[in-house]
């Protein structure tokens, strides 16, 4: 593989600094594919990673004898990339660009939070480290395949007791208070409609506005909204700068429809005076 | 107000026919000559501008608008710059009868650019398919997490997406412009001498080259009666009549020369990655040429970083691009958003120029070469093929039209670019979402033929459903990333 990389990076060498970034990532792939063909078989990871490291090596070398000065801010950037784009994402549920599902079985059922939970860290890892999307290895993992209740399990449902419980306490310290306040009992305010107009303004609030900077997020969605329609309609408004120009030439239309007018008047008086 | 313009008119009418033999010379300059119709069109259209001086304006527009007619000579309109937007003007203004000036500084430019255009510009503007070097069946849409969804499965076998070469197109378009009348000049407009009566000239100062490169060029200058500003993102005209500025993209690329075997890959296909890597606000993209790829990247928000992008998008493609040389690398900004004023006076922008790069996909030629034409259309009729002067009202007709038009089609995109692009979460539902066909159809139709069509409702709340779901769960698997630390 390596041997394949070289003689491509050197048709290019003579040229442009960008080619010769090029060049230095072209150097990796040779080392890429080694490793992913390993990722099949587990065993044999080891044995690729360590290929990656010598190929690491001989990179760091050549790096450093080449590149002007230029270059070298960008080829440290390389480097750095250099160093984790080989870094692939190993698992061993991952197979053939999904998750087996057959390995998340935990005592005898399906455990889905531990699919949602590699995915996670597999979109994280490519997050930090890009990779190179290939169509020998493909990825198959949809994930509409985990039901929606095990993500209601999962994420809705803790923050839901969370809010409930809060809900619950503040509703039974309300109750007591405006019961004390008014005399109306539990059965009096659930039928008044003050106390159920109150009640609902609560509900609404805190589902908007689950913390305090969902107010100022609000309020960024609407201006974001509708700002494209503004850059738009500016062509329909008169900003100050063009109304000195349109009253200018609108004295000029002025002038010459005022001349014409008095001409065709003067020439109906003419006629009407024959 | 409209009804006091029409009496007026009626009575100017009736003392014009009986005054005949006595003043020849004024009655061309009366509105007897003209159909009510456009009139009240005039009316409308000015005072939408104008809105404090209605009445009086209706009154004068009768008499003056009755518009001088141009005696012994066309109307001349000069269109600057010579891309798409330019060359479908010019050719319609010629075609309409009127003395037209195209005026390009370059004229084998390469303009840098994806070169993607839609199945209905082939036959709007009636190109030859051999100016098209590729039809684009297949497009792949890659996640950040590398989920890959092919698309273009619901074209019908005539429906492609068009790859030109712009150095090709532009110069076919030119030409036809040049033969249906117009003047190419070859030079580079400096400054436009804004007039000084109402009626009196534009004066445009330019540098001929005359075709000679590299010379030194000669200070000429034209009169003309009206202006098209067609000269790009960088827009000259737009910057002589004030017109204001807008955000732009920055889209670098650069074009590669593959191997044989691996253009086979991107016979037909075209791939757009999306990922912060990538762009943090926009896409990166192979696409197929006559004989290399173009790989790019664009951004409005992270301009600084647009190489490092464009590493990463090399990076992302490196397994089908391996081995390439680069040839060319260009970069060249994209409007986002239309100009704060189109046009002024007799001057209008199109194209770039005015600003009408869609979002989401950032395409541009079709809609250069479409306002382009509307604009030279709405000058055609203002001026009655060339017969009368026109006004700004006639130019505002051209934007009336083009907002009724196409603001749906840049609303539709502009939502999506919102929604879809504004963090990874949302990226890989997008790419979930594109694996749909009703989308598929959907994004095609819309995209080929540049009419937003409602779909059957119930699919519309599928799609509904589903899009909720996949950005939910995307969402839900970001919440999951953030609490886990590699």
């Amino acid at each position: 593989m390596a041997s394949i990389a070289i003689p491509a990076s050197l048709k290019i060498a003579c040229s442009s600094h960008h080619v010769i970034k090029k060049q230095q990532s072209q150097a990796k792939p040779g080392c890429c594919f080694g490793a992913k063909q390993a990722t099949h078989v587990v065993t044999v990871d080891v044995e690729g990673k360590r290929m990656l490291n010598i190929a690491e090596q001989q990179e760091n070398a050549s790096v450093h004898n080449k590149g002007p000065k230029g270059v070298e801010g960008e080829s440290e950037h390389v480097m750095d990339t250099g160093s984790s784009v080989p870094k692939l994402f190993h698992d061993a549920r991952w197979k053939n660009g999904t998750w087996d599902l057959n390995m998340f079985v935990k005592d005898g059922k399906m455990d889905w939070d531990g699919v949602i939970v590699a995915e996670a860290r597999r979109r994280k890892f490519l997050e930090m480290h890009p990779q190179v999307s290939t169509n020998q290895a493909p990825v198959l993992f949809r994930s509409s395949i985990i039901p929606w209740w095990a993500w209601i399990m999962r994420s809705h449902l803790p923050e839901a007791e969370l809010l409930n419980g809060r809900a619950a306490m503040v509703g039974f310290f309300a109750a007591y208070l405006v019961d004390a306040l008014t005399g109306l009992d539990m059965v009096g305010q659930t039928g008044n409609f003050i106390c159920k107009t109150g009640l609902f303004m609560i509900v609404l609030g805190i589902i908007l506005f689950r913390r305090t900077k969902d107010l100022g997020n609000l309020q960024k969605l609407v201006d974001e909204a509708t700002f494209y329609d503004k850059q738009w309609q500016a062509s329909w408004q008169n900003p100050d700068a063009s109304n000195g120009t349109s009253e200018q030439s609108q004295k000029d239309y002025y002038a010459d429809a005022d001349k014409e007018c008095q001409e065709c008047e003067m020439g109906n008086m003419g006629f009407y005076g024959n | 107000m409209t009804s006091v313009a029409f009496t007026a008119h009626l009575s100017t009418a009736t003392t014009n026919q009986k005054s005949n033999e006595f003043r020849r010379e004024t009655l061309k300059t009366f509105v007897g000559l003209r159909k009510t119709t456009p009139v009240n069109h005039h009316s409308i259209s000015l005072t939408k501008s104008l809105p404090n001086r209605q009445f009086n304006r209706s009154l004068r527009i009768v008499a003056g608008k009755s518009s001088p007619k141009v005696t012994s000579r066309n109307l001349r309109v000069a269109v600057i710059g010579g891309g798409p937007a330019g060359g479908a003007a010019a050719e319609t203004l010629a075609k309409g009868g009127i003395e037209t000036f195209l005026i390009e500084r370059k004229l084998d430019n390469c303009k840098p650019c994806g070169g993607a255009i839609p199945l209905c510009m082939v036959g709007e503007f009636d190109l030859p398919l051999d100016i098209i070097d590729r039809r684009v069946t297949k497009m792949k849409m890659i996640s950040p997490s590398n989920v890959a969804v092919d698309i273009g499965q619901t074209l019908k076998p005539h429906e492609y997406i068009g790859m030109v070469r712009r150095e090709v197109l532009d110069a076919y378009l030119r030409d036809r412009a040049a033969t249906s009348g117009a003047t190419v000049i070859n030079g580079l407009f400096l400054k436009m001498d804004m007039p000084e009566a109402s009626n009196a000239p534009f004066v445009l100062h330019y540098t001929a080259y005359d075709g000679k490169t590299g010379g030194a060029g000669v200070r000429r200058t034209l009169e003309v009666d009206a202006v098209i500003g067609a000269d790009g993102a960088n827009s000259r005209v737009a910057k002589s009549i004030g017109a204001g500025d807008y955000d732009y993209a920055i889209a670098f690329q650069e074009r590669i020369k593959i191997s044989d075997e691996k253009m086979t890959y991107y016979e037909n296909l075209a791939e757009m990655y999306v990922g912060d890597d990538v762009s943090p606000d926009f896409y990166g993209w192979v696409f197929p040429k006559c004989d290399h790829v173009a790989v790019g990247t664009g951004t409005v928000t992270h301009k600084g970083d647009i190489k490092k992008f464009q590493l990463a998008t090399r990076n992302r493609a490196k397994d089908k691009i391996f081995g390439g040389k680069i040839i060319r690398v260009e970069a060249h900004p994209i409007p986002e958003h239309p100009r704060p004023r189109r046009l002024a006076g007799r001057v209008a922008l199109v194209g770039d120029a005015a600003g009408y790069v869609t979002k989401c996909s950032g395409e541009g030629i079709y809609f250069a070469a479409k306002s382009g034409r509307m604009c030279a259309e709405a000058i055609v009729e203002g001026s009655e093929k060339g017969t009368r002067m026109i006004e700004e009202g006639d130019l505002r007709k051209y934007l009336e039209k083009w907002d009724k038009t196409y603001w749906p089609t840049y609303k539709v995109l502009d939502v999506l670019q919102k929604v879809f692009y504004r963090s990874n979460p949302a990226r890989e539902a997008f790419v979930e979402m594109c694996a749909d066909e009703y989308v598929q159809k959907m994004t095609f139709d819309s995209y080929l033929y540049k009419k937003v069509v409602p779909g059957n409702p119930l699919d519309d709340i599928k799609l509904a459903i589903n899009t909720i779901g996949s950005l939910v769960r995307a969402n839900a698997l970001r919440r999951e990333m953030d609490k886990i630390t590699l």
